[in-house]
């Protein structure tokens, strides 16, 4: 075996960029275009669509409120998801679509963790309801990911170890997402207000903006 | 520098270790978010649980009927404190035994008497509502200096007092008295000490208590499964209680075989070690349902103490010259809810800047006070013990005399060797050198600096020992197999990137590169390079850095063994290996060498062969152990081996009230940098944490009702990224640790409590308590 294949096969233990952006690939192309059941979520019966549930619910739950369907359109996907009215986008995302990316923290938009980008604009998904998301264009860390395109970016993440303990990483990464989208050559001071309303308890804050600023020089100058 | 025996001899030159930007190995993991904590975990036909909480802060629950609760649509189960299943969890943590789920609460939102199991959340909540609780409103405890009176309401009747984790005080302290236990620590002849200094200063601080707010919620899911291997009956699994895997098994009676967790990403979990309700109790309530259940808290339900509050008062005693000749430290500390820990309170007073000076005349007196504020669980990240006493206590002589607090600290520092030791210590004698230079170092006394804006400048300045714990001991393998060293770990995936560093280690050691070893993350192996600070760094990798050594002479024996006698291929149609070089050269394995990923001729290196055609048997290596005593440990403070400096700069706007900090600059002794980029970061965080509880964060409460006013992000404040200074850092290797490769560690020592407070009193004149709002700056100036 060539060390070059040695490297390759230490390589493949390891979750390198390209096996993340598989990953992400695939959990874009998985994305369920209809609902995968129709639970009902009060006692769990198993419904045919949601026509049945409906049913259902005037039969067994007469005072309770239907669940819906909503149409979202995720990481360039159509999906119809059956909710109930009252759930956030960021809980529709980890509960129906299986993306969990959009961390939850602080559950008042308060924190960032929970940052998708929505018709191009970072938003917070913990305080959006699904249900005012339909027709809207939602991009989430997974998508990104999936994106070749943003393989320097999230490279530099890596390199600069713009994380501690990750869990606030992909709000950070969505929301530098969202700044190079509008503005490919943002100074340092640029990063730092677009970051404003993200925190990090590990403290990794000066991180973000030089992972940013190496990356857009090196998407500048084409890529790697 | 240090000394170390066998293969932990020193090396000089390094490829690897010390190397920055070396992406983490699950790195890309995290940052796509492919990374499931164990709040991200979602199953089929999953329940949900969650505990009834009191909204009282002192409370029994005298009755409670479950029936209306019961007849809700969708729950599934409800357990109250007095079930046999619950009745027969047992617990840990500090104090004496209690029952794991009680019908007394002893804070606001605390876990009390009922959970219930339903199939969404917001049934659950439904539920709690419907609960018809019969409450006992008890009288509850949210200042500590009214706990502390003599007519204050006794909140623990029968609980005995505070025990502390260093037994501090033992039999001369005085017994519990309503409220307050006693912990008095006495070295030396105190009134001597005053007798024979020249001046004695007086004065008094508060340490801040802050939270532990650790990222992701704490919560956890579990289910059981039929499992093929381990017979009988099913297997447990758990994700959510990273690292507390076997604790898990114990709790259920199940042996660590059965009992499964794949995720291992622990979260922000810095020194918060304590396991919540809600990654304990899944697994019972998944066998009862026979579904997966999850119980996750919310955010309002993690904001447990990473340090508890204390008011300390201090009478020091000095000469002329400004050595330090008596200590007396009397302090009123918040002993928090039962379980605390005794990091805040008498545990920390075993060790500390007091030692590390020459003066021997210290009395340390504690009171301990009951209160129902709230949990700490074991903590070091916060000011650990009394340092920022000690930092004051230099500062305050310093403007006494008017000398720079430097030179203060210089005179009262003892030697290497102990508290008689009348030599300088090297570290820190070059963290000094260095600290002036980056921070452009020229006292001023307080109050007499403005800048060109009009505000106020001030400065301060503080030392800490770079302590390595060693309590921990490691068990290390590593595995040759196919031609690739794997180093298979537990981990957890944490944020000090420990495992990163020891595979640094193995290929330094090994003539390979880091990207060359696999890190094969496994909840079954044994290896974790966790330890008490920087002791998950440095002493795992001092233990590592054996198991690599061992490995290597393995290797090179098998490479000789294979060159004269070539094994025969194990696959049917594989060509033969091509001759060795090394065949008929008689050879022992200390003629040759790893480098570069070949094996090659020590004395001549040019004749090599690739590891993989060298080796090809498979080849494993195990050590179990830990390097040489801390001197932390040894000495617990006395020893001074690594140190670090911190330096603060601000500006105080006298019509505001606004406090900025212009720059924080660190210099810093770690012995040998084992993982640049993270030791980078860890700088950042202690220092953001330190400006955090001395600017922005703060518990508050009702005191009439003992409700916490602020758990939420908006009204609790943590430093965001405009928030923050700019942190300077340089750091020095002076390889005196006696970790790998003469490491120590930075550890939580250059948190702190006090750095900006002292920087302020520098600018203006006047203390301000932590954290120092600009309402506190004004009144403190009198304008408000």
């Amino acid at each position: 075996m060539s060390r070059g294949d040695q490297v390759k096969q230490g390589g493949n233990m390891t979750l390198t960029h390209e096996a993340a952006q598989a990953i992400s690939a695939d959990k874009v192309a998985s994305l369920p275009a209809t609902p995968a059941q129709y639970r009902c979520p009060i006692c769990g019966k198993i419904c045919v669509n949601h026509e049945d549930l409906k049913f259902h619910y005037a039969n067994e739950h007469p005072d309770a409120i239907v669940p819906i369907i909503v149409k979202l359109n995720v990481n360039g996907k159509d999906c119809e998801v059956l909710i109930e009215p009252h759930w956030t986008l960021q809980r529709t995302l980890q509960f129906q679509l299986g993306l969990t990316g959009a961390k939850q923290m602080c559950d008042s938009g308060a924190c960032g963790s929970c940052t998708v980008i929505m018709d191009g604009r970072a938003v917070l998904s913990c305080t959006i309801l699904a249900a005012e998301c339909e027709g809207k264009v939602i991009e989430t860390v997974e998508g990104i990911a999936a994106n070749p395109k943003w393989k320097t970016l999230i490279d530099s993440y890596c390199r600069w170890d713009a994380m501690q303990c990750g869990y606030c990483t992909p709000g950070f990464l969505v929301t530098a997402k969202a700044l190079l989208d509008k503005n490919p050559n943002p100074t340092e001071e640029e990063c730092r207000e677009a970051l404003a309303g993200n925190i990090c308890i590990c403290g990794t804050y000066p991180r973000h903006s030089q992972a940013i600023l190496e990356a857009t020089m090196k998407m500048a100058e084409g890529g790697e | 520098m240090a000394d170390l025996a066998g293969v932990n001899g020193q090396r000089e030159h390094f490829r690897v270790v010390g190397k920055p930007n070396l992406p983490g190995r699950l790195s890309y993991a995290l940052a796509t978010g492919i990374a499931k904590f164990g709040i991200d975990y979602v199953l089929p036909n999953m329940l949900h649980a969650k505990f009834l909480r009191s909204p009282y802060a002192h409370a029994k629950v005298v009755s409670v009927d479950t029936t209306k609760a019961r007849a809700l649509p969708g729950v599934v189960d409800i357990l109250t404190w007095e079930d046999e299943d619950i009745v027969k969890l047992s617990t840990g943590g500090f104090g004496p035994p209690k029952p794991w789920l009680d019908n007394v609460a002893h804070e606001e939102g605390a876990e009390v008497a009922v959970i219930v199991v339903a199939e969404s959340e917001e049934i659950c909540e439904e539920a709690l509502r419907l609960l018809d609780v019969e409450w006992e409103v008890l009288p509850h405890i949210v200042d500590i200096l009214e706990g502390r009176k003599p007519d204050a309401p006794v909140i623990r009747e029968g609980i005995p007092e505070v025990p502390s984790m260093f037994a501090m005080g033992g039999k001369d302290n005085p017994p519990k008295q309503g409220n307050v236990s006693y912990s008095y620590v006495i070295d030396g002849d105190i009134e001597a000490g005053f007798k024979e200094a020249d001046h004695v200063i007086e004065y008094d601080l508060t340490i801040p208590a802050f939270a532990s707010h650790m990222p992701n919620p704490p919560g956890s899911v579990a289910w059981w499964e039929d499992d093929p291997y381990h017979a009988p009956g099913k297997t447990l699994h758990i994700e959510g209680a990273v690292q507390r895997r076997e604790q898990i098994a114990a709790l259920y009676g199940m042996p660590p075989e059965k009992t499964v967790q794949k995720g291992l990403f622990q979260g922000g979990k810095y020194c918060d070690w304590g396991m919540r309700r809600s990654q304990e109790i899944t697994p019972l309530l998944a066998k009862r349902t026979g579904r997966p259940v999850r119980c996750v808290n919310t955010r309002a339900q993690t904001y447990d103490f990473l340090m508890k509050q204390r008011y300390m008062y201090l009478k020091v005693g000095f000469k002329d010259n400004g050595l330090i000749t008596a200590i007396d430290d009397f302090s009123i500390a918040d002993g928090g809810v039962p379980g605390s820990s005794t990091f805040g309170t008498s545990g920390d007073q075993s060790y500390g800047p007091y030692y590390t000076m020459r003066c021997k005349n210290i009395r340390q007196r504690m009171e301990i006070v009951d209160s129902n504020r709230g949990m700490m669980y074991v903590s070091g990240q916060h000011c650990p013990f009394n340092w920022d006493a000690g930092t004051m206590a230099i500062y305050l002589i310093a403007e006494k005399l008017g000398k720079d607090p430097i030179e203060i600290a210089k005179i009262n520092l003892h030697g290497p060797t102990s508290q008689d030791d009348p030599n300088p210590v090297p570290s820190f004698e070059a963290c000094l050198e260095e600290g002036k230079k980056l921070m452009n170092w020229n006292w001023h006394p307080a109050g007499t600096k403005k800048l060109p804006d009009g505000r106020m400048h001030g400065a301060s300045f503080r030392y800490q020992i770079c302590p390595r714990h060693a309590f921990s001991g490691y068990d290390c393998k590593l595995e040759y197999r196919n031609g690739v060293v794997h180093l298979p770990t537990q981990g957890p995936v944490t944020g000090m990137f420990a495992v990163e560093a020891n595979a640094m280690v193995v290929a330094e050691e090994l003539g390979l590169e880091y990207e060359d070893i696999s890190i094969d993350f496994d909840y079954r192996e044994k290896f974790t390079p966790v330890g008490g600070g920087s002791d998950g760094t440095t002493a795992s990798a001092w233990a590592m850095k054996e198991c690599a050594n061992i490995l290597k002479q393995r290797l090179l024996e098998a490479a000789i063994e294979e060159a004269e006698n070539p094994p025969r291929p194990s696959a049917m149609f594989a060509m033969p290996k091509p001759p060795s070089p090394f065949k008929g050269m008689n050879l022992k394995p200390e003629d040759l060498d790893l480098m570069d990923g070949k094996v090659v001729l020590k004395a001549d290196p040019s004749i090599g062969v690739p590891l993989a055609d060298a080796v090809s048997k498979n080849i494993f290596a195990t050590y179990s152990g830990r390097p040489p005593d801390a001197l932390w440990s040894l000495g617990m403070g006395r020893m001074l081996d690594t140190m670090n400096t911190a330096y603060c700069e601000v500006a105080v706007d006298t019509e505001t009230g606004e406090v900025e900090i212009l720059r924080f600059g660190v210099v810093a002794d770690p012995g040998k940098i084992m993982r640049l980029t993270s030791l980078e970061s860890q700088i950042d965080q202690v220092m953001y944490f330190s400006q955090g509880c001395q600017l922005l964060e703060d518990f508050v409460y009702d005191k009439k009702t003992g409700v916490k006013l602020h758990n939420n992000m908006i009204d609790y404040k943590k430093p965001g990224i405009l928030d923050v200074p700019r942190v300077d850092r340089k750091f020095l290797e002076t390889r005196a640790g006696n970790a790998a490769y003469g490491a120590n560690g930075i550890s939580h020592s250059l948190a702190n409590t006090h750095l900006v407070i002292i920087a302020i009193h520098n600018a203006i004149g006047v203390w301000v308590d932590p954290p120092a709002t600009p309402d506190k700056v004004l009144k403190a100036l009198g304008k408000a």
